[in-house]
């Protein structure tokens, strides 16, 4: 990681901006919504290798800092969100592409799919993921 | 649809609050398909999206505005051998991807 910082700073112009964008191990929320209606249903559990990878890259912007090529100006945390049309789809993208880092719980999964039987009319699934953006500034 | 991520766009809200794009040389580090792409390079002068993924790149040509297509590139590369010479770029994105 530090490595790409340092290859960063150096295709950046003086004083040139570097804005790390990224999700933050958090438990996130998971929520159905139907119409104007939202319920949280549970939250995933974060895995060793996500809390893991966090606090790496939070090391590498220090790294970056103390050898001198960015100074940090400011971080923001906010949250978004991220739809799914069914639970079944949901379940795909944490068997298959987030498995490392997060766990949806069985019981989590089976509030998910009573809800879903249960809630007629149109609706979705959806996460609340936390993230952050840093912004550091090129030093000379 | 499988995911949709950010459709209400509050991360490229707060990326607009706290960094002024606009006619600025952007390199995206981790753009993947041009998701988060798609919604910054409308301002830019110019915009090189990298990631390792090859299939998401061609996910992201494919699906490349044709209004941004002069603005856009995509380059297959990571972070460690950024093939582009000293003080390129104004700003550097990076999107999920430290």
């Amino acid at each position: 990681m530090v490595h790409a910082l340092e290859e960063i700073h150096r295709t950046l112009i003086p004083e040139g901006l570097l804005l790390d964008l990224r999700p933050l191990a958090n438990r996130w929320p998971v929520e159905v919504v139907t119409g104007r209606k939202t319920h949280r249903l549970g939250r995933l559990t974060d895995l060793p290798k996500g809390l893991a990878d966090d606090m790496a890259a939070n090391t590498a912007i220090v790294e970056s800092e103390q050898s001198g090529w960015f100074v940090k100006e400011m971080e923001d945390i906010f949250y978004i969100y991220l739809y799914w049309d069914t639970p079944e789809e949901l379940l795909v993208q944490m068997t298959e592409r987030w498995n490392d880092f997060v766990k949806l719980e069985d019981e989590t999964f089976e509030l998910i799919q009573a809800a879903w039987k249960n809630d007629s009319g149109r609706k979705r699934l959806r996460i609340k993921m936390k993230m952050l953006l840093t912004r550091l500034r090129k030093r000379e | 649809m499988p995911i949709q991520k950010d459709p209400e766009g509050i991360e490229t809200l707060h990326l607009h609050k706290h960094a002024d794009i606009t006619s600025q040389r952007v390199l995206e580090v981790g753009c993947g398909d041009g998701r988060l792409t798609w919604r910054y390079a409308g301002i830019v002068a110019r915009a090189i999206g990298i990631d390792p993924d090859m299939d998401a790149l061609c996910n992201a040509l494919r699906c490349c505005p044709s209004s941004l297509r002069e603005i856009i590139s995509f380059v297959r590369a990571d972070s460690l051998h950024l093939p582009f010479s000293k003080e390129s770029f104004d700003r550097t994105i990076l999107a999920w991807s430290l």
